[in-house]
């Protein structure tokens, strides 16, 4: 089998290549060997959205990806989304609204609701919860993090 | 046992990624049955770790989107390439003009991670019954464009299916795009029925489009999904609707027949009997909401 597959892609901000089995996830690459560690595997069948990062801009379950699609394109994990000193308004927020319990669905969480700030600046309450339906937390139940992402918008 | 499948790594296969239509169809070509398409990629990666499809060669989709991709109106026809997400979709102008049905469907497919990665082509080559893109289509009179080396075809969008889950492609054939025709006058609108509201596969669902001229219905088509073997086209309610009087009475009598064109299953989604009903009640529903737009309350 000719195996491994070359791809240069950016990886929160860094220009990044590698060569890598074709037959792994995006999920499974980003967490075991590229270092980046924010992206959880739940489900990993695309349900639960602990792996969700953003490809291209776009949020995406990063376990129904298969790690050689990145080739020639942007991944941003919850680690490139700020500093701890300049934090995402979203990730800042989440600190200050105790929005975290366990913490494993965070990662995920912070990378969707950053997309809902940075792109859906206008969406109403049951829009947010549409658009956040892909991000399963079985602490807090969803309040804190809604509650969240508004506090960051006020702040904006 | 497949929860335990998912801690095996999925089975090596050689990862090709073309970036001309020559180059795809001569990978195609070369790999029989060994090969297999890749385009979002969110049902593919599910049938590799649930071993459902063990392909020596996969062949990626995502270096042709100036080919398959884009959503674009032309000489009166909305033309949606294959490789267009269901985020694309839902935002289109284009498709919220023409196509609101599939606007609809697009924006409660999956969940926003979904949409995001997962096309339309990939939707309908899945073959699911319970596709969402597919009853918005039928109802619109879309038809698929089919490539392969040896030129294109197109067919009318149900008979792309084959059964459920088996698409009618022929080996080294891939979907380039979906035509619909781009006409102001016709509306369309889509519901479903479903366990909860986000991110769950239909147990039903029900497409209409039509238009309404002097207090009657012009040609008519409802699309039911997840209540056959595949998406179908509800050929008594279509013809009955058709030319037929814009009233209650008549919305009644055709979700009526539109009940008796669904053939459903009892599964885990729904019992058969729950599901010819709502097909009934979603389509009344569709009509009722059609004739109030267009005529006002």
């Amino acid at each position: 089998m000719s195996g491994r597959v070359k791809v240069k892609f950016r990886l929160n901000g860094a220009s990044k290549t590698d060569e890598i089995e074709p037959n792994q996830t995006l999920c499974d690459y980003l967490h075991d060997l590229a270092g980046t560690t924010s992206v959880k595997k739940g489900c990993d069948t695309g349900e639960c959205g602990a792996c969700t990062v953003l490809l291209d801009s776009m949020p995406v379950t990063s376990c129904l990806v298969l790690a050689p699609q990145v080739d020639g394109r942007e991944v941003v994990t919850a680690e490139g989304l700020g500093t701890k000193s300049a934090p995402h308004p979203v990730q800042r927020e989440f600190v200050e609204q105790d929005a975290v319990q366990c913490g494993y669905c965070i990662p995920g969480m912070v990378v969707t609701l950053s997309w809902i700030f940075d792109h859906a600046p206008g969406a109403s309450d049951a829009e947010i919860k549409r658009l956040m339906s892909g991000n399963l937390c079985r602490c807090t139940g969803y309040l804190q993090q809604i509650e969240a992402l508004k506090a960051a918008r006020k702040k904006a | 046992m497949k929860s335990f499948q998912y801690l095996a790594p999925i089975p090596h296969f050689e990862y090709l990624s073309p970036r001309t239509l020559p180059e795809l169809f001569e990978a195609l070509d070369g790999h029989g049955k060994e090969v297999q398409v890749i385009a979002g990629g969110t049902d593919l990666l599910i049938a590799l770790k649930e071993r459902m499809i063990a392909p020596k060669v996969v062949v990626d989709l995502r270096r042709l989107r100036r080919e398959l991709g884009g959503i674009l109106v032309e000489g009166g026809t909305l033309r949606i390439g294959a490789l267009a997400t269901f985020s694309q979709i839902e935002s289109s102008p284009f498709v919220a003009r023409y196509a609101r049905a599939l606007r609809q469907a697009a924006a409660n497919v999956g969940t926003l991670q979904i949409r995001s990665i997962a096309t339309l082509g990939g939707n309908l080559a899945t073959a699911s019954p319970a596709a969402d893109s597919a009853p918005p289509l039928i109802a619109l009179g879309a038809s698929v464009t089919l490539r392969s080396r040896s030129g294109s075809r197109a067919l009318p969008v149900q008979e792309v299916f084959a059964g459920p889950k088996r698409n009618g492609l022929r080996p080294g054939e891939i979907i380039s795009s979906v035509e619909l025709p781009a006409n102001g006058d016709i509306q369309s609108s889509w519901t479903r029925a479903a366990v909860r509201n986000e991110n769950v596969l239909s147990a039903v669902s029900v497409a209409v489009a039509s238009s309404i001229e002097d207090g009657r219905f012009g040609p008519s088509r409802v699309a039911l999904g997840a209540v056959a073997p595949t998406s179908i086209l509800a050929e008594k309610a279509s013809g009955a609707m058709t030319g037929s009087r814009a009233t209650a009475e008549q919305a009644d009598r055709v979700a009526a027949l539109a009940a008796e064109d669904s053939r459903p299953i009892s599964d885990i989604r729904a019992s058969a009997h729950y599901r010819r009903h709502l097909v009934q009640v979603l389509t009344r529903r569709l009509i009722i909401q059609l004739i109030s737009e267009t005529t006002g309350p």
